[in-house]
């Protein structure tokens, strides 16, 4: 203790190398923590979007036997109708609080291709069938820039993405033509009214037609059948959607037989498996924050060994004292890797409560993501950094752990002054 | 009332008129030159040129001359399959009978269905006018879910010619789709039939292709092995 007391003291004594050297470990700990707030709150950003509109936290579908994924945003959607859907969604819910797995609903959505036609113009749809009034989410996820969200129970509204309306050049009241062909292979079609129209950054909902889920049955010819079926857990964790899965995956293998085309089966999948795509973004994101770390790291490091050898050289003649008066090279090691603790834990503590600071202050306002690509890699229009006490606590770890480190070598330097010599030394 | 039923019983039966008026533009076997003006609103015409050989209800294979650039381009029907071979590509791949047939307003299903009677069951509703012609009207109900139009209403001379006159398409809400017109009734190949057939897309304004037959012979000789995916590809 009384070491560490003389390392901190020690501080003072070279104060304008060490606030330099110690200055670079400041920016690069608070760059950690906002490189981690922005990441982090990618993270929590896709994540949200892609339970919200996609899988929930466990979905349901139909998958071919030898499924490949494309790492597409389209791998979420199953490829095929089950019909049964609203049956099975009803059994999940009641059959799953009896195994103890607390779901907050199971609801069954459409998603399929078609075309769009307005006038003389026409276009690739996807088609979501979604029920509007058991997913208040979607509505959050996907706000209208104009007209309203899809109303409940309305069976000719269609709320449509941005780049959809421009490309048919359609506005709220306006009417849409769908030609599909179904999954027995008939052609068929339906009118509907433009309710609304939506904004969202990400050029898989870029085709999006959002149609009620009766009428996009209807549409497919598929009574009471569905592509997908997402289902909400009341923890919405990644550990608790793994803990979950294969309880749901058996209650769905006891449910009653579901007739589906040869060579496929329903799956259950958790949503970091059947969203690997967003995942993947998650994954590419840390994985650039972590070749920063280093690299900030290592600048880091590099300052503090040149700081502790200029120390060392400065206080050989005391360091030669020390060891005539009988201190033993192993408490000259501690001293300096003490010293190097010390700046590391002064640099954390500052550099920490900056980047801290920056990230609330931006998790406030928000960052305006103005182009395509980085609203695609932020999950939004804004990015809402996130500051997690576990990224805080890791940079501030990690920038006093490297600081110790990178003291080990000038201490052994250090250790290694024979007292006759280092008592010579001018 | 009266009248109708006693002209409805004079008629032949539904599925006689239907068989007639599957051959009457094409006899069984038949080659064929055809000329395809597809029209868009705001966009110039596309025309190609294709030759174009059938072989009873199942072998249909059309392959472009015109334009110069997409020479050797082809569609080959066999049974219930349809390819697409792709010179530049140098590629044969398998595509759906629902999908546009060269761009246009037609199938693949509408060009190389071979037979309307094979797919639907026929019902005679009445004998009228129709674009200024006396015409048999039937209604055409599919045989299951599989086929593109669920309803087909489809208007047949009733002067013993059996030549279409008019088809409307429906999907299965009971929208109408497209409509085809069969006209200018003149000799070609030694026969008088059609020769022009439009089509026309109810849904998206403006859009509609011709098909003109500018030449056909009911007599050709042709080879099973010529309707085959490898044959598509060697370009025979």
């Amino acid at each position: 203790m009384a070491l560490l007391r003389i390392a901190f003291r020690n501080l003072l004594r070279a104060k304008r190398r060490n606030i330099l050297s110690g200055g670079t470990m400041v920016l690069g700990s608070a760059a950690l923590v906002l490189g981690s707030g922005l990441s982090d709150g990618i993270a929590r950003q896709l994540t949200a979007s892609l339970v919200a509109t996609q899988t929930g936290h466990i979905q349901v579908v139909v998958r071919p036997n030898d499924f490949q994924p494309q790492n597409s945003p389209f791998d979420v959607y199953g490829q095929d109708f089950f019909l049964g859907a609203e049956d099975l969604a009803r059994s999940l819910e009641t059959g799953s609080a009896a195994l103890g797995v607390d779901v907050v609903k199971a609801v069954p959505y459409v998603y399929a291709r078609g075309t769009a036609m307005a006038g003389s113009r026409s276009t690739l749809a996807s088609i979501i069938g979604v029920d509007p009034e058991r997913e208040p989410e979607l509505q959050r996820s996907l706000p209208p820039a104009s007209g309203r969200f899809l109303p409940a129970g309305d069976l000719t509204a269609v709320y449509i993405a941005a780049p959809m309306a421009r490309k048919l050049r359609l506005a709220t009241g306006d009417a849409v033509s769908f030609v599909v062909q179904t999954p027995e292979g008939a052609l068929n079609s339906l009118d509907m009214i433009v309710c609304g129209v939506f904004k969202k950054a990400a050029p898989w909902f870029d085709g999006a037609f959002y149609v009620s889920l009766p009428a996009a049955q209807s549409l497919f010819d598929q009574p009471g059948g569905a592509t997908n079926l997402k289902i909400l857990l009341r923890d919405g964790g990644m550990r608790s959607a793994h803990r979950t899965q294969p309880i749901l995956a058996r209650l769905v293998a006891e449910a009653a037989p579901r007739k589906l085309a040869k060579g496929t089966a329903l799956q259950v999948e958790s949503f970091d498996k059947a969203g690997r795509f967003a995942f993947a973004i998650i994954q590419a994101n840390e994985t650039a924050l972590f070749i920063l770390s280093c690299f900030l790291f290592s600048a880091s490091a590099v300052g503090i060994v040149n700081a502790m050898l200029m120390s060392v050289h400065e206080r050989t003649r005391e360091i030669g004292t020390v060891r005539a008066l009988g201190m033993r090279r192993r408490l000259v090691v501690r001293m300096f890797v003490l010293e190097g603790f010390a700046l590391g834990s002064v640099a954390a503590l500052v550099g920490v409560t900056i980047g801290g600071a920056m990230v609330l202050r931006l998790a406030l306002s928000g960052i305006a993501m103005k182009t395509m690509t980085l609203a695609w890699m932020a999950g939004g229009d804004t990015l809402f950094p996130v500051l997690e006490p576990w990224s805080v606590a890791r940079a501030a770890l990690a920038i006093t752990a490297i600081s110790t480190l990178a003291a080990i070598y000038p201490a052994y330097a250090a250790s290694r002054l024979q007292p006759r010599e280092a008592l010579h030394h001018i | 009332m009266l009248a109708l039923l006693l002209m409805l019983a004079a008629a032949p039966a539904a599925e006689e008129i239907l068989r007639n008026a599957d051959r009457s533009i094409l006899g069984d076997t038949a080659a064929y030159q055809l000329r395809m003006t597809i029209s868009r609103t705001g966009k110039a015409d596309r025309v190609v040129e294709m030759n174009g050989f059938k072989k009873g209800d199942t072998l249909g294979l059309a392959r472009y001359t015109l334009p110069a650039k997409e020479r050797g381009t082809a569609y080959l029907r066999s049974g219930d399959s349809t390819w697409l071979y792709l010179p530049s590509a140098e590629k044969v791949v398998r595509v759906g009978p629902k999908q546009n047939f060269a761009g246009g307003d037609f199938s693949n299903g509408d060009i190389f269905r071979l037979s309307l009677l094979r797919d639907y069951v026929p019902t005679l509703v009445a004998e009228e006018e129709k674009d200024g012609l006396r015409a048999y009207k039937l209604e055409l109900k599919a045989k299951d879910r599989s086929i593109a139009y669920d309803r087909v209403v489809y208007w047949v001379r009733a002067d013993g010619t059996f030549f279409p006159v008019r088809a409307d398409y429906y999907t299965i809400s009971g929208k109408r789709l497209k409509t085809l017109m069969a006209a200018e009734v003149r000799s070609i190949g030694g026969r008088t039939r059609p020769t022009r057939l439009v089509m026309e897309s109810a849904l998206e304004s403006g859009s509609r292709t011709l098909l003109e037959f500018l030449k056909i012979d009911d007599a050709a000789k042709l080879d099973d092995r010529m309707f085959t995916p490898s044959a598509l590809e060697r370009g025979q």
